[in-house]
């Protein structure tokens, strides 16, 4: 397998560094994406991705890179920071970002309406945190994330659980 | 009653479906006898008056678009630049506005929204969730207004409580997932519903296709 690291947390932060460690033990492959220092906005909303440019996103930043990588890896892992209990905005805005993967197509899965996925991939996407959240709830948001992109939730862990990990990459 | 209303929205406001919804909110709401003050996270020099507004007032009420099953980025990093309030006596209530249909698709947001009255000091005073908002803004002034009228209701249901009550939130989160019949009629038209998807891409000035994969290998 090869893995798509994706950290928001400041690049010298020890709980990022220990995350890194312990996940490039256990892949192939790894590529890290240290987002603390690179300028990327949050979304818009202005559905270009969607409607005038389909499947590039209108702002022109250093995001465009995170969006290319997810279809090189097998899987993407947020090394995450934690607010109110949830990710915070630094991962959250990166996140908001990922709608390109989607058309604006919908169709029905599972009942649901859904975006039809832009590309013929099954992604992968887990998430490690640092600080206080509530991981059921992160769990059933990942989930949540994860259908809007035809993907797969690998889970949400504290980084004190990081060896749970392993056991699903 | 004074309410605050602060929209999570990230698009600028003459763009925002969110303003336009707590526009005809406010009609609703006004008729009460009531004032309010608007308050925009997109424009960002006004934060520190949002965060003012925030704590000098007690009825709250955040409007936003989900974004990815939660509140937008932005509106996250301004919740957590609020200070917890100190003194009780404040409510805080949210509106959801998203594109698909079914209520369903913003419960996962609502369970997180549940959450903030608690850690910022407030009391809570629910949610109403209002879905098939996503062409309000996109097939002309006449339907778009058609698609925010209900908002005058619940405006004025909330001005007369002072909170979403059970009953509004129940009766304008209709439908929580699509009927097996509704699911057939969707199957039914969706020909139809790409080709006016396309349609208006090629009238906002879209040349691809709306399935293109620029990144693929």
């Amino acid at each position: 397998m090869n893995l798509l690291i994706i950290n928001t947390l400041p690049e010298a932060e020890p709980a990022a560094q220990q995350v890194i460690c312990a996940l490039a033990e256990k892949v192939d492959e790894y590529r890290v994406i240290h987002t603390a220092a690179m300028r990327i906005a949050p979304c818009v909303g202005c559905n270009c991705c969607w409607l005038k440019t389909p499947g590039v996103c209108a702002l022109k930043d250093d995001y465009e890179q995170i969006l290319k990588a997810y279809l090189e890896y097998d899987a993407a892992i947020f090394i995450s920071g934690t607010s109110l209990g949830f990710i915070d905005h630094r991962t959250k805005n990166l996140i908001d970002r990922s709608i390109p993967l989607g058309t604006m197509y919908t169709h029905i899965v599972n009942g649901q309406m859904r975006h039809v996925p832009r590309y013929d991939k099954v992604f992968h996407f887990g998430l490690i945190y640092t600080g206080e959240a509530d991981r059921e709830y992160l769990e059933l948001w990942l989930k949540r994330f994860a259908l809007n992109f035809n993907s797969v939730s690998i889970g949400a862990f504290p980084v004190e659980k990081i060896q749970e990990v392993s056991l699903c990459i | 009653m004074h309410l605050t209303i602060i929209s999570g929205a990230t698009r600028p406001r003459e763009r925002s479906n969110t303003a336009k919804i707590i526009s005809v909110f406010l009609t609703g709401f006004q008729k009460c006898g009531h004032t309010a003050e608007v308050w925009y996270l997109s424009d960002r020099t006004s934060w520190a008056g949002t965060r003012a507004a925030f704590c000098e007032n007690s009825n709250i009420l955040f409007a936003l678009p989900l974004y990815v099953e939660n509140v937008p980025g932005t509106m996250l990093e301004f919740l957590e630049s609020l200070p917890p309030k100190t003194t009780s006596g404040t409510r805080l209530s949210f509106l959801v506005q998203g594109g698909f249909p079914e209520a369903s698709q913003g419960r996962c947001c609502e369970c997180f929204l549940k959450t903030l009255p608690e850690q910022l000091g407030c009391a809570y005073g629910g949610t109403l969730i209002r879905g098939d908002m996503f062409s309000t803004g996109l097939l002309g002034k006449k339907h778009g207004s058609k698609m925010v009228q209900p908002f005058i209701e619940i405006g004025h249901s909330f001005g007369k409580y002072g909170y979403f009550h059970e009953s509004i939130i129940v009766e304008y989160a209709s439908p929580e997932y699509l009927s097996e019949k509704q699911i057939r009629q969707f199957q039914r038209l969706s020909k139809f519903s790409r080709w006016l998807m396309d349609i208006i891409a090629k009238r906002l000035g879209c040349t691809e296709r709306l399935d293109a994969m620029p990144y693929d290998k």
